[in-house]
């Protein structure tokens, strides 16, 4: 073709294809886009597109596109090309067997791939260095191909990848030269990843790993800077093989003279006085040279969140501030330091925008957003947000990245965007079995993420109208002897202009009396309960912004028909409860709710009936007192049936008039912190407690809302608003409240405390499911009064256990625990009980 | 229906084909779409693959599965640049990407992303026979950026952070010049400038007064006969009344 700057137009009048190739003529033709009959430019565009196209394809090498022939305006050209060569067979030798599936995977050498001298090259330094870095410091890796010759035209190799992976090389000796100031010892300390072998030092490994020794080496020279050697270098080192196994290493270094930090002067600050600064710095003059605190003061790059300069600036608003350290003077060994500040203008946020809620809607989000338009921009306040996004448990908390986007010094702006995942947020519960004599089937549905004003809404169902972060959860459940009813919704911003949470539940039960004549219920024999409750919950500012207030109405209404339960000396008659709940919680744990990484969490709480003995001028001291005769009489088995049931009667009617509207308060407290120790192991202490009390001593402590300690802490299901308190070690509710005179009673505490302490580990935190370990110990105590009351005799326990978390499920868990203790009325240790947990979490 | 069963089992890609397409032509979109993609593989770079791909991507679009729909069609735009169906693939494929954009309060990507593909048409086939239904979608995705970026400013509003607000509705405003929302914009905008100022601490009141009163010109200058007139006029005589205390004293 002639080389002019402007192609000329051709007509293709023929294409021909040469080379070698399995692949048809015409395929190779129509695969270049090329086609005979139309117009293109030569030289242009359209020859160097269809090369690339056929490169893309990943079939072939060598691929040359020629003009064959010229004649006036049409032209014939020629598509030269070999077809790369297949792997059809592969050895692999050197490694274990079980080694090898993931060698192929690694490094794609599946059977049928092309083979390309870059992906011999790529494998052969890839598994090298692999090696290496595992410690051997010998490894060599030899790839070769072998072309395979028979009658098939389609070229086709073998290959060898032969692995020398030699021995673990370990580290002999460490030699230095030219340290006069630092002795050896203190060097050697300072090289943390590489270490001599010595045989009383078995914790520490003293393979020669390549990466870890180029950090020693600076590592070095940072303990030289932190003792005022600022000119400190290694001038030589070497790593020589003593033999296949062991490695020596020398290290030449040159000390230089020691300094000192003469004057610092603080230049560009306007924000912040000298004094402030240097304070920060927390350098001063005369201090002996430490190039690493120096390091630390100004910008500390091991903690982000460390204090120094930068960061003083960057939480501030000044993100375009740059703090210079530059050494004015060095005579002397004194070196005198200027910290040039590069303020900037104070940044504010410009446009904040969230990308990725596919399914939540914006109004959700963005108000849980602490970096609004406008505002100074703050690194602590993105750092929340983004806690305080993956809190509300629709976006995945490891994924939610906070981006920032053209940043503008000039004006002072900067954009922000929060990036989010979706994760699933609805649950469904669905079972069927038999249990207590007949079928028992529960149908559960939760959605995290509901939207109630698209419940019409046809277009919305896909499958479910979701995206305005209420909650909305539906259970039913129902066997031969008792079916229940649940529903409660919540709204976390009631109008939408203030975080005060809506929430309202209903349900309603009834169980029927077990019929022994026929086995099956008798439905005119029950037991219903009715109940409803309202509550609203506000987010505070004061103390602090963690804190949230919950206040609560609740209605239950009880009806005995013919129907005689262990709560109640009558068996027709009502019972209502009414009651106010005021809670005070504070939440700062983050950041994935379901694995929290530090924080704590308070709340504590009252609920209170109103005080009708005040009021309603009944005599309950004489009620008491008539009680107690009656109850004699009733005990007294030398008493003529008649009177005893006629006794029994009246303490009914007693009973009827003194829970006619229950009468208590009850007082909970509970306390958890997380701390991460190392890494991402974290301990979790926790304090519980909680007390049941009457107003009225003679109308008595009521036998509703007790507390049952033990076991799995599920609310199983209960008729007189009961609370299981968790106590791993003991079977469930078993753990009863021992009085005065060391008989046990059967009805639940009124006073209860309860500590426990737990390790925990995450084995995976991946959106899809969330595993960790955990091991515990605890002890709780169970009491009736407070002249019992010893908060140390404890029941213990300690074991371990597992969580699931996935997001269509919740929560599911295992945990073996061992009760130290015997339970009352026992001797012996109650020994191992298993848990198995859904949906709740300790 | 025996006879489809017994071609999406057999080895013959000619049959398949010949079915596919009948099926294809009688609208039974999910049924032909089996078997084609049973057999793309095997026409990869035969002369018939450009009418069988054209046919697959349409078999998505007829499922409405958009957002195959629309990589299909862009892939056959991308193979067939010669095709004589290339201009109606490639209006397809961005119409698909339309058809994918959600409602304003989620995540815009593939609005954007549709704005793009259809602009991207428009100026490759500028005298289409689908420009003005391209150009029609293009405004009314254009219009669901604009009440995104409203709804969010105007929530500001809603829950009392009234200095985002007016700095949403500012960069609303200043982004979105032409928008059928700007007259509520600036009202809104005057509105969270006046809240900002009756409750502000004394040190700022008198420049936040200001500063709303400056925002009750710009809605003036430019809707003298808003909507909101009534409401806006009550709360500037407000502000002028207020004003007066600081114009007295010094």
């Amino acid at each position: 073709a002639q080389a002019s700057a402007n192609g000329k137009k051709y007509t293709i009048s023929d294409i021909t294809v040469s080379g070698n190739s399995s692949f048809s003529e015409q395929t190779i033709v129509t695969y270049s886009g090329l086609r005979k009959g139309s117009q293109i430019l030569i030289p242009g565009e359209e020859i160097s597109e269809s090369i690339k196209k056929l490169w893309k394809s990943g079939l072939f090498s060598d691929i040359e596109i020629y003009i064959k022939d010229i004649e006036g305006d049409t032209a014939s050209l020629e598509i030269h090309l070999f077809d790369l060569p297949e792997l059809t067979n592969l050895r692999i030798t050197g490694v274990k067997k079980g080694k090898m599936d993931d060698i192929i995977e690694e490094n794609n050498l599946n059977e049928g791939v092309k083979i390309t001298e870059n992906l011999i090259t790529t494998t052969k330094n890839y598994l090298e260095s692999k090696y290496r870095k595992d410690g051997y410091f010998n490894s060599k890796v030899i790839v070769r191909t072998y072309p395979i010759e028979d009658s098939i035209a389609k070229p086709r190799v073998n290959m060898i990848v032969a692995i020398e992976k030699g021995e673990k090389v370990k580290v002999k000796d460490i030699n230095f030269e030219g340290n006069t100031v630092l002795a050896d010892k203190k060097l050697l300390a300072s090289m943390k990843n590489t270490k001599k072998k010595m045989i009383l030092r078995a914790w520490k490994r003293s393979k020669f790993i390549e990466d870890d020794y180029k950090t020693d080496l600076v590592s070095i020279i940072d303990t030289y800077k932190e003792n005022g050697y600022r000119d400190a270098r290694i001038i030589s080192d070497s790593v020589y093989a003593n033999d296949n196994k062991t490695v020596s290493i020398d290290i030449k270094v040159e000390e230089g003279s020691k300094y000192t930090f003469g004057e610092i002067n603080f230049l560009g600050n306007s924000v912040y006085t000298d004094e402030y600064l240097s304070a920060v710095l927390r350098v001063r003059k005369g201090d002996t040279y430490n190039g690493v605190l120096l390091e630390k003061g100004i910008a500390d790059e091991s903690r982000p969140d460390g204090n120094d300069i930068t960061n003083l600036y960057q939480n501030n608003g000044y993100l375009f501030s740059t703090i210079n350290p530059v050494e004015t003077n060095a005579d002397g060994n004194v070196i005198d330091m200027e910290i040039r500040i590069s303020e900037g203008k104070p940044v504010h946020f410009n446009e904040v925008t969230v990308v990725g809620n596919e399914k939540t809607n914006d109004h959700v989000i963005y108000r849980e957003i602490r970096t609004r338009p406008g505002e100074l921009y703050s690194k602590e306040n993105v750092v929340r947000t983004v806690r305080e996004l993956s809190q509300l448990g629709f976006f995945d908390a490891e994924q939610i990245t906070p981006n920032f986007n053209n940043p503008n010094p000039n004006e002072g702006t900067i954009d922000m965007e929060y990036e989010v995942v979706e994760t699933g947020s609805s649950q469904i519960e669905l079972q069927g079995g038999y249990g207590g004599g007949g079928f028992i089937g529960t149908l559960g549905l939760s959605f995290n993420n509901f939207s109630l004003k698209n419940i019409f809404n046809k277009e919305a169902y896909k499958p479910l109208p979701m995206g305005d972060g209420q909650q909305l959860s539906l259970r039913l459940q129902a066997s031969q002897f008792y079916r229940t009813y649940s529903f409660s919704f919540s709204e976390p911003w009631m109008g939408g202009v203030k975080p005060v949470q809506f929430s309202t539940s209903l349900s309603y039960s009834n169980q029927f009396l077990y019929d022994s004549s026929t086995g099956e219920a008798d439905k005119d024999r029950r037991f219903d309960i009715i109940g409803i409750t309202v509550g609203l919950a506000k987010r505070l500012s004061i103390p602090d912004d963690f804190f949230t207030l919950s206040q609560s109405v609740s209605l239950q209404h009880y009806n005995l028909k013919n129907y005689s339960t262990g709560l109640f000396t009558f068996s027709d008659g009502y019972s209502n409860s009414l009651a106010y709940t005021i809670g005070l919680t504070r939440n700062n744990t983050w950041n994935d709710p379901v694995f929290p990484l530090g924080g704590s969490n308070f709340s504590v709480s009252a609920k209170l009936s109103l005080p009708y003995s005040l009021v309603n001028g009944v005599d309950y001291a004489d009620l008491a007192e008539e009680r107690q005769e009656q109850e004699d009489i009733y005990n007294d088995t030398e008493e003529s049936s008649v009177t005893r049931t006629d006794a029994y009667e009246r303490m009914g009617e007693i009973d009827q008039e003194r829970f006619n509207w229950l009468e208590f308060y009850k007082i909970k407290f509970k306390g958890e912190w997380y701390t991460n120790i190392i890494g991402k192991l974290v301990l979790k202490p926790t304090v519980e407690f909680g007390y049941l009390g009457a107003y009225n001593q003679d109308r008595g402590v009521i036998p509703f809302e007790r507390f049952y300690l033990g076991g799995d802490g599920l609310g199983s299901y209960s008729l007189d608003g009961r609370e299981a308190v968790a106590l791993r070690g003991y079977a469930n509710q078993s753990i009863q409240p021992v009085d005065s005179n060391g008989n046990t009673t059967e009805d639940g505490a009124s006073i209860y405390n309860k500590f426990s302490l737990e390790l925990r580990y995450p084995i995976t935190l991946k959106a899809s499911a969330k595993i960790y370990a955990l091991s515990f110990i605890e002890g709780g105590a169970a009491y009736n009064a407070f002249s019992d009351y010893n908060p140390f005799q404890l029941k213990r326990s300690a074991g371990v256990g597992l969580r699931v978390f996935m997001p269509a499920f919740g929560l599911l868990g295992i945990d073996f625990g061992y009760g130290f203790d015997p339970l009352p009325g026992e001797i012996n240790a109650n020994g191992w009980e298993t848990h198995f947990i859904i949906g709740q979490q300790f | 229906c025996g006879e489809y069963q017994k071609t999406l089992k057999a080895t013959d890609i000619g049959a398949k084909f010949k079915l596919g397409e009948q099926l294809y032509n009688e609208g039974e979109f999910s049924k032909a779409n089996r078997l084609f993609s049973q057999i793309v593989p095997s026409y990869r770079g035969k002369p018939q693959a450009e009418k069988l791909m054209y046919m697959y991507a349409q078999s998505y679009y007829g499922m409405k599965d958009y957002y195959v729909a629309g990589y299909q069609f862009e892939r056959f735009a991308d193979s067939y640049p010669n095709s004589e169906k290339l201009e109606e693939a490639s209006f397809l494929s961005a119409k698909s990407y339309y058809k994918e954009s959600p409602i304003y309060s989620k995540d815009q990507a593939s609005t954007k992303e549709a704005i793009e593909k259809l602009q991207l048409f428009i100026n490759q086939f500028p005298g289409s026979e689908y420009l003005s239904e391209a150009s029609g979608y293009i405004q009314e995705l254009d219009a669901k950026l604009e009440r995104k970026a409203f709804e969010i400013a105007k929530q500001y509003n809603t829950i009392q952070d009234y200095q985002a607000s007016i700095k949403s509705f500012d960069n609303f405003l200043f982004e979105f010049p032409g928008s059928a929302l700007r007259e509520e914009a600036m009202y809104y905008r005057f509105d969270s400038a006046y809240q900002l100022a009756i409750f502000s601490i004394e040190r700022k009141k008198q420049e936040r007064l200001e500063s709303a009163n400056t925002y009750y010109d710009d809605l003036m200058k430019g809707y003298s006969e808003t909507q909101f007139l009534e409401e806006a006029d009550t709360k500037h005589e407000v502000i002028v009344e207020e004003l007066k205390n600081y114009s007295t004293k010094s």
